[in-house]
C-alpha cells in the first residue's frame, strides 16, 4: 500500500478584483506569503495518519517551482517519507496540473493507491483537481470530506459536507482520491532533530511540462456561485413560473422616507417588528 | 558537548546581524524564528538607515528590498485645524551611499537573515523559543515548541525583540514598567505610484518621511507617514498608560489623523491594504537590561535599544549595530573559550564605543522630552498659533511684532515661560 498527499505551491494572499472577481498574485512564486494552504496541510496529516494505521509509507507530491522546496522539507521533517516535486510554473490550470501529478502518482511511478488532497487552493481554486485526479487514475473519489476515518483493509469512513448544512457519511476503498476541508486535521509539528536534518533531505524533482495555458480573460463579473433553491412545486409550467418569480404574490412597494436619525431608528425598528424579526419589546 | 555553538533567537534585524557575524567568524549557529519566514510577524513605521551595513553588507544598496530612498523628511507640528511643517530635501540622498529607504518588513528582514545564511547559520522557522535550558546560573541553551525541542550552545544571543521573554527569564530586566512602552499603529494604504510622486513632490525611487507631532489628542505620542513604491505607511506611536488609562483608541486617533486637512489629501482615494500594531521600548537607556549573564547575550530591541527620540525614531539600524557587535563578542569568546559573564564583557565595551550606546546615553531624556505636557499639548498649539499670527496680514492694524505675538500665545495656550525656559535647557543638554 502507498498512501500519498497532493500539496499546491499558492499565493496565501492573493489579491481578489472586488468587481471582476479575478485572483493575481503578490509577489513572484519564491516570494512571502506563498506558501501550502492550510486544506493541503490537513490532506498531509491524513495521509500520515492513513500511513500509520496501514503500516503504508507516505510521499507528497507538489506540482511546483524550486521556492516550493523549504515547505516540502518540512514536510518530510513531519513525518513524511519522500516528497516530489514535479518543475512546473505555479500557475498550471487545474487539469494540466493533475495530468502532471497523475503521472507521478501513477503505478509506473509511485503507485498511489490513496491520494488525498486539500479540497480547493487558497487562490480561490475550483477544487477540481481531485476529480481530475481520480479520473486520470481510476480511482474513487471522496470530495470535501470534513471528516476521514482509516477501517481495515483500506478503507475509510468518511462525512461529506452537502449544501444545505447536510452531512453525507460514505465509506471509499482503494484506490481512491479524497479531498479534505483545513479543519479535518491540523499537521503535527515535525520534531526539532528532523527540522534541523531536514535541510539535508533530498526532494526528487521530476521535469514538469512548461505551462502553456493562458488563463482568458473575463468578459463578464465574477458572481459567486448560485444559491440552492427548493424547486417549485406545481403542476403546470405556469404556476411553476409564477412561484418562480413571486409575480402575483401581494407585497409591499419599497418606501423611501427621509427622517431625523433617532425616528429614522424607531421606523426601522418598527419595521422589523412588522416582518416578525424582533418581538414587541424590541428583544 | 553542546549541540552548536550559537543559538540566536529571533530572525529580525538584531538576529540576523548577530547570525551572520558569527557565521562569518566560522562558528556554528542556529537562528531560531517563530514565523514561517524572517520578517512574517515583524512590522515597524518604515524607514530603514543604512550607513550601519556599509560595513556588514558592503553595497548593500545594489541588492536590500528598497521601496523608495527617503530624500524629504518633514516634521510636522498641528492642532486639530493647522499645521506647520519644517520640511527638508536633499537630491544626495537619492544616490550612493544613500541615507534611509522606506522598506517593508517581510523584504528586509529576509534578505538580512538571508545573508547569515548564505555565510553558513542555519534558519530554523515556525520553532518559537519557549524557554531557557540553565546549568546551575548558566545558560546552556533553549526549550522549544517543537516535539523533542531542546537545543543546548555555549552562547544563546536573544533577539527576541521588545517584551523579550528570555531577557526576563534570565533576570536581566530587574523590573519592567508599563510607562516604558509605547504602542505603535501602522495602516498600509495603497495608491497608484504616479499619485503618490504627485501628492509627495518626488519622482522615481525617491520618497518622503514625515514625523508627526499634536495628532494624537488625549494620548501621548506622535504620528508618521512614509511613502513606498505603490504603498503608504500611515502610524501612530501612543503612551501604553495613557491608553490603558481608557484614552481614545488607537484606531479613531489614527482615523482622526487621517483626516486632518493636513494629511486627508494626501490618503485620500486609498486602500487599507493591512493594520498592524507593534509595542517600542521608548525608554531607550533608561530602561536597558543586563546586557550579559553567564551564557547569554542580549540584543536589539530585547535590550531596548530602540531610539525613539522626536525627530529619530530608529531601530533597525540600533537592532543590527548591537546584534553584530553580539555577535562579534560571542565569536571572540568562543574563540577564548570563555562564555560566561565574564568573558562576554566585550560586548558591552563594542556597544560603548559604537554610536548604539553613546547615541542613547547621549539622548537619553529626549523620551522624556518628547512625551512631556508641554510638547504634547502646548507646544503645537503654540507654535501653530505663532506661525498663523506672523503669516496672517492683519490691516489695516499695523503689524504685531514677534515678542507681542509670543506673549499672547504663551498665555493663550496656557505655556509659563518658566517651563519653555526650562524645558528649552533639557533640549539643548540632550540634543546639543
Ligand atoms: C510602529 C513602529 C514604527 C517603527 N518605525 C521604525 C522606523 O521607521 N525605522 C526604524 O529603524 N525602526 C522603527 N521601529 C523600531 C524597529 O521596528 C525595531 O527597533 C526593530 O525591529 C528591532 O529589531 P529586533 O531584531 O531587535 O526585533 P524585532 O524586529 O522585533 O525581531 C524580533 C524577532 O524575533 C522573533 N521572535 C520573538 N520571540 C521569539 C521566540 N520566543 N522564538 C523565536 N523567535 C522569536 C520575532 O518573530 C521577530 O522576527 C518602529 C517600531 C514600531 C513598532
Amino acid at each position: 500500500m502507498q498512501v500519498a498527499a497532493c500539496v499546491k505551491w499558492v499565493d496565501l494572499r492573493p489579491e481578489v478584483d472586488r468587481v471582476h472577481g479575478t485572483v493575481r498574485s503578490v509577489g513572484g512564486p519564491g516570494g512571502a506569503g506563498w506558501g501550502i494552504s492550510e486544506a493541503d496541510r490537513a490532506a498531509v496529516e491524513v495521509a500520515l495518519q492513513l500511513g500509520a494505521v496501514w503500516s503504508a509509507p507516505v510521499a507528497v507530491v507538489c506540482a511546483g517551482p524550486v521556492g516550493a522546496e523549504p515547505v516540502l522539507r518540512e514536510l518530510l521533517a513531519a513525518g513524511v517519507d519522500r516528497v516530489v516535486r514535479v518543475d512546473t510554473g505555479a500557475d498550471q490550470p487545474s487539469h494540466a496540473a493533475a495530468v502532471e501529478l497523475a503521472a507521478v502518482l501513477s503505478a509506473g511511478q509511485l503507485g498511489a493507491d490513496v491520494v488525498v488532497c486539500g479540497d480547493h487552493s487558497a487562490d480561490r481554486g475550483s477544487g477540481t483537481v481531485p476529480a481530475f485526479l481520480a479520473h486520470h487514475l481510476g480511482a474513487a473519489q471522496a470530495l470535501g470530506l470534513v471528516r476521514v476515518e482509516p477501517v481495515a483493509g483500506g478503507r475509510v469512513r468518511a462525512v461529506r459536507r452537502l449544501d444545505g448544512g447536510r452531512r453525507e457519511v460514505l465509506e471509499a476503498a482503494v484506490p481512491m482520491v479524497l479531498s479534505v476541508e483545513g479543519s479535518v486535521a491540523e499537521l503535527r509539528r515535525a520534531p526539532l532533530a528532523a527540522t534541523l536534518a531536514s535541510g539535508g533531505r533530498e526532494v526528487e524533482v521530476r521535469p514538469g511540462r512548461p505551462a502553456h495555458h493562458v488563463e482568458p480573460p473575463r468578459t463578464r463579473p465574477w458572481r459567486p456561485p448560485p444559491r440552492v433553491v427548493p424547486a417549485p412545486a406545481g403542476d403546470h409550467a405556469l404556476d411553476r413560473v409564477v412561484q418562480l418569480t413571486g409575480a402575483l404574490v401581494e407585497r409591499n412597494p419599497p418606501r423611501t422616507v427621509e427622517l431625523a436619525p433617532a425616528a429614522a431608528a424607531r421606523e426601522i425598528l418598527d419595521q422589523l417588528r412588522t416582518w416578525g424579526y424582533l418581538g414587541a419589546d424590541g428583544e | 558537548m553542546p549541540d552548536v555553538d550559537a543559538i540566536v533567537v529571533g530572525a529580525g534585524p538584531a538576529g540576523a546581524a548577530a547570525a551572520l557575524e558569527l557565521a562569518r567568524a566560522g562558528r556554528s549557529v542556529y537562528l531560531l524564528e517563530r514565523g514561517p519566514f524572517p520578517g512574517s510577524k515583524n512590522m515597524y513605521g518604515g524607514v530603514v538607515y543604512g550607513r550601519i551595513l556599509d560595513t556588514l553588507v558592503p553595497g548593500w544598496w545594489d541588492e536590500a528590498p528598497v521601496q523608495r530612498w527617503v530624500t524629504r523628511r518633514a516634521t510636522m507640528i498641528m492642532t486639530g485645524h493647522q499645521a506647520l511643517t519644517v520640511d527638508f530635501r536633499t537630491e544626495s540622498w537619492g544616490r550612493p551611499p544613500y541615507n534611509g529607504a522606506t522598506a517593508y518588513r517581510p523584504d528586509f528582514d529576509a534578505w538580512l537573515a538571508g545573508k547569515a545564511t548564505d555565510a553558513g547559520a542555519v534558519l530554523v522557522t515556525s520553532t518559537t523559543a519557549t524557554g531557557l535550558l540553565r546549568d546551575g546560573d548558566r545558560v546552556v541553551g533553549v526549550r522549544t515548541d517543537r516535539p523533542d525541542g531542546d537545543l543546548t550552545a555555549d552562547v544563546v544571543i536573544a533577539c527576541d525583540g521588545v517584551n523579550s521573554f528570555l531577557a526576563k527569564e534570565a533576570g536581566l530586566y530587574p523590573h519592567t514598567d508599563p510607562a516604558n512602552f509605547t504602542v505603535g499603529v501602522k495602516e498600509t494604504i495603497a495608491l497608484p505610484r504616479e499619485v503618490i510622486d504627485e501628492r509627495f513632490g518626488v519622482r522615481g525611487d525617491h520618497g518622503v518621511d514625515y514625523e508627526i507631532v499634536g495628532c494624537t489628542g488625549d494620548v501621548p505620542g506622535g504620528g508618521f507617514l512614509y511613502t513606498n513604491t505603490d504603498t503608504l505607511s500611515v502610524g501612530l506611536v501612543l503612551s501604553l498608560p495613557a491608553l490603558a488609562a481608557g484614552g481614545t483608541r488607537p484606531e479613531e486617533l489614527l482615523r482622526r489623523m487621517k483626516e486632518h486637512p493636513a494629511i486627508a489629501p494626501l490618503v485620500e482615494g486609498g486602500e487599507v491594504k493591512e493594520y498592524s500594531a507593534h509595542v517600542i521600548p521608548e525608554a531607550g537607556y533608561d530602561m536597558m537590561p543586563e546586557l550579559s549573564c553567564d551564557g547569554m547575550l542580549v540584543a536589539g530591541d530585547a535590550a531596548a535599544m530602540c531610539l525613539a527620540a522626536g525627530i529619530w525614531l530608529e531601530g533597525v539600524n540600533f537592532a543590527i549595530g548591537s546584534g553584530a557587535a553580539a555577535g562579534r563578542a560571542a565569536a571572540r569568546a568562543l574563540q577564548r573559550g570563555d562564555t560566561s559573564n565574564e568573558g562576554l564583557a566585550g560586548y558591552r565595551s563594542r556597544l560603548e564605543s559604537s554610536f548604539v550606546l553613546a547615541d542613547h546615553r547621549k539622548l537619553r531624556d529626549a523620551p522624556h522630552l518628547v512625551m512631556s505636557d508641554l510638547a504634547q499639548r502646548q507646544l503645537p498649539g503654540l507654535a501653530c498659533g505663532v506661525a498663523e499670527r506672523m503669516f496672517r496680514v492683519d490691516n489695516p492694524e499695523p503689524k504685531p511684532g514677534l515678542r507681542r505675538i509670543l506673549r499672547q500665545e504663551l498665555k493663550r495656550n496656557g505655556v509659563k515661560v518658566r517651563d519653555v525656559v526650562s524645558h528649552s535647557l533639557r533640549a539643548l543638554r540632550t540634543f546639543g
